[in-house]
């Protein structure tokens, strides 16, 4: 199924599989340290899906460079998944908002010994 | 793909090989149906439903444990292995689901909620838990763990009311999608690494575990595999509670209610380490670095689990960071089984023993818990033994084969996981299990103590009254058979293991 026909393009304008690997690295490690310092949850949340497309651009090119089409499946399997997480996950968000009116980490600290 | 290619897939996927969890499925779906066809008025009965039909797939599971036809053989193309822990582990994760539904009974009566989505999202948990165990293909592993922690979402935060119970699934949801995208993470870079075709080794199928043990053979010093297999080894760690993954731990168990507190510690970390054990072979080639991080891992997990619980007056922190002790026990014991085969058996024998003793002393604990089920003191068990001898019984059984004492069921466990450890040459792990062992002994008696002991209370002064005392939830007959049953196994599985451990440890 490769060379695709768009390899005249690419011999003029080429991306190397390093170039998305390094991509894919830095959006893990903005997302990761999102999550670690921002203090807003729906902010924290949208670093958690970052963290996931950062995993699915990194798939979509091992994919492509490796000619497998594993990778190119198993990325809608994480779409699913990541919809159903955002699905539940905002679902707790607003009725926590609703019960405590606020969503920011630091005022989230009810359970103590 | 040719059309061939596609009827021998087809010809593959044998569904009878997963009737337990087709069956576990169809249950769930019949549950949300019956809420919408009977009356309100007979909604009782459907979390009996549940629980019969239950019952009835573990006997069929049981009829078939050793002469279903596809032991050992793959389905799915590979997407499946189905193996001896397998049919174990499906059994395990049936007896938890049975106990949660039968503890959920219990606890959701004392709250204004809907009833029926509970046990249906512990039915669909279970299924995806029977099918991680027996996973051999990583696309399947993400896809039913990520099944598995969605549905743990919902049930943390069931008690929507409370706004403690929403703060519990708000901190799991963030750290539970945090450990599952570097799971994920560790999962590509191994797959891009195996199906790279200009590497030696390399494999056409890089998403299952066959195909990446391997690549990793035939490259023993792949610098992205390594950090692939750190990051894999670290979003497991986080389902089990492992240093330095533990922070959700306390918080959530305090303020998820009390039966899916119960299913979070035996179940979850159950199918973690049925993950963990399913993965040992696929990093063989790696067994140095994975035996380095594991055993950092264990050693900080059993002394951070039981100094962390010295001070716990809230006993469900005071339970769940003793549950993150026993992963460190437990991952003792994965270590050991890279070069001791008879580690697996031990490990899948204590998990036994601590379903036995965990939902023994969860089950007093639903019904010890009033409305708030985040609150719950050692206070609260003042002249537990006098007022309710029975519950007060299986407590200090259930505590005591926590703790590790001779008699009981918990010990055989820690001492089955401490031999293998020790044929393993683990010396420095084991001198920390021991020190730990000893440590939990403190907390567990003093929770023991708390119930069966009076302490000094201050005294009344002129004109206060005794605070009124929350009314008591009776013990009904299942979840009173279901106390008799976890003690009475705790005790008998102390005196005798008999064929299970002598089944176990075949291998």
């Amino acid at each position: 199924m490769f060379p695709l026909p768009l390899a005249t393009l690419s011999e003029a304008f080429t991306v190397t599989l390093n170039a998305y690997l390094y991509l894919a690295a830095v959006l893990f490690a903005v997302g990761f340290f999102g999550v670690l310092l921002r203090k807003n949850t729906l902010v924290i949340y949208m670093c958690l899906e970052l963290m996931l497309v950062a995993s699915t651009i990194a798939l979509v090119a091992f994919s492509r460079y490796n000619g497998v089409l594993d990778g190119n499946v198993f990325v809608f399997f994480i779409l699913t998944v990541a919809a159903a997480e955002v699905a539940v996950g905002l679902a707790i968000i607003v009725a926590l908002f609703r019960r405590r009116q606020t969503v920011q980490v630091e005022e989230l600290n009810a359970l103590k010994n | 793909m040719t059309i061939d290619q596609l009827q021998a897939a087809a010809a593959n996927n044998l569904w009878a090989a997963i009737t337990p969890e087709i069956a576990l499925g169809v249950l769930a779906l019949l549950l949300l149906g019956l809420e919408m066809i009977l009356p309100k008025a007979r909604h009782s009965v459907i979390p009996a439903c549940s629980i019969a039909g239950q019952l009835g797939v573990l006997f069929a599971l049981a009829l078939n444990f050793t002469t279903t036809p596809y032991l050992d053989r793959d389905t799915f193309n590979g997407l499946l292995h189905h193996s001896r822990d397998g049919q174990y582990l499906r059994a395990f994760f049936l007896v938890c689901s049975l106990l949660v539904s039968v503890l959920g009974v219990v606890a959701l009566a004392k709250q204004k909620m809907p009833r029926i989505e509970f046990f249906h999202i512990v039915l669909v948990v279970t299924a995806a838990m029977m099918l991680l165990a027996q996973s051999a293909n990583f696309v399947l592993l993400f896809v039913a763990l990520e099944t598995i922690t969605v549905g743990f979402y919902i049930l943390v935060s069931y008690t929507r009311s409370n706004p403690l119970s929403l703060e519990a699934g708000l901190k799991y949801l963030v750290l539970g999608a945090l450990s599952s995208a570097i799971l994920l993470f560790g999962i590509v870079l191994l797959y891009g690494v195996a199906g790279n075709p200009n590497s030696l080794g390399s494999t056409a199928s890089p998403m299952s575990y066959a195909g990446v043990r391997q690549f990793l053979a035939a490259n023993p010093d792949n610098f992205l595999a390594s950090i692939g297999i750190v990051f894999v080894l670290s979003g497991i760690a986080f389902k089990i509670g492992a240093v330095p993954f533990q922070i959700w731990i306390p918080d959530v168990y305090q303020g998820a209610p009390t039966p899916v507190t119960a299913f979070l510690a035996v179940a979850s970390k159950a199918a973690g380490f049925a993950v963990l054990i399913g993965l040992l072979p696929v990093f063989q080639p790696y067994a140095g670095l994975v035996a380095v991080t594991l055993s950092i891992m264990a050693g900080a997990t059993i002394l951070f689990g039981n100094l962390a619980a010295l001070t716990q007056h809230n006993v469900k922190r005071l339970l769940g960071l003793s549950g993150v002790s026993h992963a460190g026990y437990l991952l003792m014991g994965v270590v050991a089984a890279q070069t001791v085969p008879q580690a697996i058996g031990a490990i899948y024998f204590y998990l036994f023993a601590y379903l036995l003793a965990s939902f023994a002393v969860f089950a007093v604990m639903t019904h010890v818990a009033g409305v708030n089920d985040a609150d719950q003191d050692l206070d609260h068990y003042a002249d537990f033994g006098k007022k309710r001898p029975y519950l007060a019984g299986v407590l200090a059984i259930g505590l005591g084969s926590l703790a590790g004492i001779p008699p009981l069921a918990g010990f055989m466990g820690k001492l089955m996981v401490f031999i293998a450890a020790f044929k393993a040459g683990l010396y420095p792990l084991l001198a920390i299990a021991i020190v730990g062992v000893v440590l939990s002994i403190y907390y567990y008696f003093g929770w023991i103590k708390a119930a069966f002991f009076t302490t000094w209370r201050p005294p009344l002064a002129p004109g206060e009254t005794e605070p009124a005392e929350a009314a008591a939830t009776p013990v009904g007959f299942p979840a009173g058979l279901a106390l008799g049953v976890l003690a009475a196994g705790s005790v008998i599985f102390g005196f005798f293991q008999g064929p299970i451990a002598a089944w176990l440890l075949a291998r």
